[in-house]
């Protein structure tokens, strides 16, 4: 037993222990890493970041989206209980539901260590968005599920989609509800609770794929084998985004499905503006399936409609970049920032995206007008390149909170950057075409070196002085430009350093072998210590 | 008089103990937070029966599925 040490008690310091009550402790004393339960992420107790912060995330985040996670139920089933019978049957079916659904609060914890004030707020807000975005869709999948007693009507009037299909290609069709078959079930389940996503990529390999393509696809496939998607739709429409690797995702999709599928392909090098006519055409086929399949016709107003909101969130988004490039004060943590945007850009407008993107501009151009520094303890301001590992997201917020590493963008938000024309039906094709070219991956990591390279002027533009280059180990379009991007990095005279993972997979390159490796960069390369030496070395091995 | 300052009392016990009862619920809540014990829960209680769950399921058999299924068949079921 421990002895009771009163030399100890006498060395307290009231004055500072009050203050750091009061305000929480500054950035170099916290500690965090000691708040670990080993192997398992928990917290002995969540971290205390003050009086006014700590009840913020208690009142403003942890109650507030605990208790949204019942209303948004009710909210997207139209006020009717049937949907939270309806939602407790899903979550009691399928494995990415009922396993990770809860856990979404600890997915918050671990991307907001350590944030405080104005970025505690707008973060948690763009989190806020995203899961209230899950909710619809879910609520929608399983209130259209017809094996769990879902309404026959609204599953004829809904079309299922991969999740690299950009949900813009069926705004115009009312009542028509499109749903991604993988963002919920894949994309999501791999940040929130990692452990699911295992069995999907198990199920593929005991099929007889081999292990080494790409991983996502292997997931999505898997799901299906799995027999683990709901019955919600009589149609869908599947591409070749972001590589061609989702083709064999398809072909066991189609198998498994057995629904009228129509495959939307996207041209690998798409440059050339003949490939955009034809890209355009294969979006208007799209179009015309899905009038056939749920018997709604198109309505180009309403389309034109619904481009000019997303054309908005486009105009917020780059008045965001703007912020984070040339200030001090963009009040949004690098975790936060990606997945909100490549959530948003993919699935497409919802009112939910403009609610949360006024109250983050509210609090940006108080950052911004007040002048407050957001990151104080920056050291580096960096840019993350390539595909960016699903299981680790929260990296940024561990190496702002120990290395001072300040992720001011990722390439996949990067995608997608642009308004789309609706003056004539032919230029809103094109630009909708364009659009779906410019899909996240698909732009920058596969889409020819000329992208791939348009690392050096989005480092310019947004003032980094470093890269995260992330390196997909089973990504074949990545893997083979390794060595042009390490003959630029020295040339150009670049900090870089090279993250290995393998998307949604933890079991081939750990979390822990994450952080050691920018642990040994910033050791011996930039010759700096930690500013939270407790976050060097910790074991969240069996973590979500 | 006295019949109105009765309920008046009445009514403010009442008050009194709804306030107390959500300010129990308040701290009590808080410290769940605070613990996180709401993670605690759901590590090593409400997933692990879930696996187990998920794992004992009943699924069909992917490779009994026949490749050459005939999508028009399957819209007539419907
Ligand atoms: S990580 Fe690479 S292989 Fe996988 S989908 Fe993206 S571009 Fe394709």
């Amino acid at each position: 037993m421990k002895r009771f040490d009163l030399k100890k008690l006498k060395d307290l310091d009231a004055k500072k222990l009050a203050k750091d009550f009061w305000y929480g402790k500054p950035h170099g004393e916290r500690r965090l890493g000691d708040l670990y339960i080993p192997k398992t992420g928990l917290y002995k107790h969540r971290e205390w970041r003050g009086v006014k912060d700590t009840m913020y995330y208690f009142n403003n985040i942890w109650l507030y989206n605990y208790g949204h996670m019942v209303t948004d139920i009710l909210k997207y089933s139209g006020g009717n209980p049937k949907g939270l019978v309806q939602f407790v049957k899903g979550t009691m079916r399928y494995r990415w539901m009922g396993q990770t659904y809860l856990t979404v609060m600890h997915w918050f914890d671990r991307c907001l260590e350590g944030m405080r004030d104005e970025t505690l707020r707008a973060t948690a807000w763009h989190f806020r968005g995203i899961v209230s975005a899950c909710l619809y869709q879910i609520v929608e999948m399983f209130n259209r599920d017809i094996t769990l007693g879902g309404d026959p009507e609204k599953w004829r009037k809904t079309i299922a989609h991969d999740e690299t299909v950009w949900g813009g290609v069926f705004y115009g069709f009312p009542d028509v509800a499109h749903i991604p078959l993988q963002m919920i079930p894949y994309f999501v389940t791999c940040h929130c609770n990692n452990h699911t996503v295992l069995n999907y990529i198990d199920a593929a390999q005991a099929l007889g794929l081999p292990g080494d393509p790409c991983p996502m696809c292997q997931a999505e496939a898997g799901i299906f084998l799995q027999d683990d998607v709901p019955d919600f739709f009589p149609a869908l429409v599947t591409t070749n985004e972001a590589c061609d690797g989702s083709v064999a995702t398809s072909v066991i999709q189609d198998w498994m499905i057995n629904k009228p599928l129509f495959a939307m392909p996207q041209p690998m090098q798409f440059d050339d503006d003949s490939v955009l006519e034809n890209c355009a055409k294969e979006i208007e086929g799209a179009i015309k399936f899905t009038e056939e399949m749920t018997g709604v016709k198109f309505d180009w107003e309403l389309l034109k409609k619904k481009l000019q909101d997303q054309n908005e969130l486009q105009r917020n988004e780059w008045e965001k970049w703007d912020v984070a490039a040339n200030t001090n004060s963009y009040p949004i943590n690098g975790v936060g920032q990606a997945l909100y945007r490549i959530f948003y850009s993919q699935y497409g407008d919802m009112d939910c995206w403009h609610e949360t993107d006024a109250k983050v501009k509210k609090i940006m151009d108080k950052c911004v007008e007040q002048k407050i520094n957001t990151f104080p303890m920056t050291r580096h301001r960096v840019i993350a390149w390539s595909c960016a590992p699903l299981y680790y997201s929260a990296w940024c917020t561990w190496a702002y909170n120990c290395w001072g590493l300040n992720t001011i963008i990722n390439m996949d938000s990067l995608m997608f950057d642009m308004e789309i024309r609706t003056d004539s039906y032919e230029n809103c094709l094109l630009d909708m075409a364009k659009y779906h070219e410019w899909a996240p991956m698909r732009r920058m990591a596969v889409g020819g070196l000329q992208h791939i390279f348009e690392l050096w002027e989005n480092m310019e533009k947004f003032n980094c002085d470093m890269v995260m280059m992330y390196d997909q180990i089973k990504c074949k379009g990545m893997q083979g430009v390794v060595g042009l991007f390490e003959d630029e990095f020295r040339a150009r005279n670049i900090h870089a350093i090279w993250m290995p993972h393998a998307l949604p997979d933890k079991r081939d390159v750990s979390r822990a072998e994450i952080r050691k490796i920018i642990n040994d960069y910033m050791f011996t390369v930039m010759g700096e210590e930690p500013l939270d030496p407790s976050l060097l070395e910790f074991d969240d091995s069996n973590s979500w | 008089m006295k019949k109105k300052e009765k309920k008046q009392n009445k009514a403010l016990k009442v008050l009194g103990k709804t306030v107390g009862a959500l300010a129990v619920a308040y701290a009590g809540l808080f410290t769940v937070f605070y613990l996180d014990l709401d993670g605690k829960l759901l590590y090593y209680v409400v997933e692990p029966f879930m696996q187990k769950r998920f794992d004992n399921m009943e699924r069909r058999d992917p490779m009994s599925m026949p490749y050459d299924q005939i999508d028009s068949e399957y819209m007539k079921r419907k």
